[in-house]
């Protein structure tokens, strides 16, 4: 049986992500071979979904991801500097020409923190970015920061304040801190 | 001296003329005309069908297959299966032409697995068939443009549509690892794409 009519964008997804049923998609798959248009729609999702994956993939996104996701890209072979610390910890870090991406693990007392924020202050500048609601798993007590890496490969020395805030309603509190001690690559080296 | 022997005319080859196919033209005229056209090849209906179904069997090899280059080979191999059982007239309803080759594309699916020396059979076989089919043409999307959305996008949004996209990850799976529900992840991925496609001006392929 044919679906009769055209999907939703968000069905066309669910079907390229596996997410229907065995009747559902089959009857999708159905439509999709006898309607042009909609085989189009799919083919315009599935060219924008594999231009995310590059973006991310170039590290000319940065974002707040979880350990899990890295991990997978380090299975799939990329090559990942990371940095991991401790609430008030401080890190030397650089980027190297060959580093596909960089993240820092930080961890956090994440337990019964709703919603979590992050604000960047460059220092000494004191120029503050606050990056509202980011994903994480309480569970992990771990928030991992994805930094644009093309960005990282441009500064000269740099410092860099991470405060993580936990926000709950109107009030907020900050449950850790972290100094990022940014050098070129070439300054670096051994 | 032997009388000449009687000449017979050459047999020329000549294609049949068939009248110029519109773009509004569907897909069961197509397969009506290359099963009507039999013995002879309607090439520019051939050409036309294979133009229109390849993106099709590419996305349904795609979807299983998770490689461009093996998703080709698919498409190709369909194609050409789908080629030949019209011009033999195995084809009983050009009318239902789509449900036709996806029960071709889904049976190639499943002899691929099994034996992959068919396809040189094919290849060895019909080696005319084998140009490169021209596809649909895509949308050519600013990769500078991207970024910039990306990163204008809400933070959430954001982690979402990469951890959706890397690997194309339901979101089921997706909310298992940021400890929301499933539900919750669909409707930050709708919107996340939504303002992905207002803030890069790309209109959805209306439905």
């Amino acid at each position: 049986m044919s679906t009769p009519s055209c999907a939703p964008e968000a069905t066309l997804l669910a079907y390229w992500l596996g997410e229907l049923d065995e009747r559902a998609e089959s009857a999708l798959e159905e439509h999709l071979f006898g309607c042009a248009r909609c085989s189009a729609r799919l083919q315009s999702l599935v060219q924008l979904k594999t231009a995310i994956r590059r973006a991310f993939l170039s590290g000319d996104v940065s974002s707040v991801l979880t350990e899990k996701l890295i991990e997978r890209v380090q299975e799939a072979g990329l090559r990942v500097r990371e940095y991991r610390m401790g609430p008030g910890g401080s890190v030397q870090c650089t980027v190297a020409p060959d580093d596909d991406l960089v993240v820092a693990h930080l961890r956090a007392p994440l337990t019964d923190v709703a919603r979590l924020d992050v604000i960047f202050e460059d220092l000494p500048a004191g120029t503050r970015h606050r990056t509202e609601d980011v994903a994480f798993d309480p569970a992990t007590g771990q928030v991992t920061l994805l930094p644009n890496v093309t960005q990282l490969r441009k500064l000269r020395f740099a410092t860099q304040r991470v405060e993580l805030v936990a926000v709950e309603g109107a009030s907020e509190r900050v449950i850790a801190d972290y100094t990022f001690n940014h050098s070129p690559y070439d300054s670096v080296r051994p | 001296m032997n009388a000449p022997l009687p000449v017979e005319p050459r047999k020329s080859y000549s294609p049949r003329v068939c009248p110029p196919i519109s773009p509004e033209e569907e897909d069961a005229a197509l397969a009506r005309r290359i099963v009507g056209c039999a013995p002879e090849r309607d090439v520019a209906a051939e050409a036309e069908l294979c133009r229109r179904f390849a993106s099709r069997i590419r996305l349904f090899a795609l979807k299983r297959l998770r490689s461009d280059a093996a998703a080709a080979d698919l498409a190709q191999d369909v194609l050409m299966l789908t080629l030949q059982k019209l011009r033999s007239g195995e084809v009983r309803e050009p009318e239902r032409i789509g449900a036709f080759v996806l029960g071709i594309a889904r049976q190639t699916m499943i002899d691929s697995s099994r034996n992959s020396a068919r396809r040189e059979r094919l290849l060895e076989t019909f080696p005319a068939d084998l140009s490169p089919v021209e596809d649909e043409p895509r949308e050519i999307l600013d990769t500078d443009r991207l970024h910039h959305c990306m990163q204008a996008l809400v933070e959430r949004e954001r982690a979402v549509l990469l951890m959706t996209f890397y690997d194309d990850r339901s979101a089921e799976a997706v909310g298992a690892e940021l400890g929301i529900s499933a539900a919750n992840v669909r409707v930050i991925r709708h919107r996340g794409i939504r303002h992905l496609r207002d803030c890069m001006n790309l209109a959805e392929v209306a439905s």
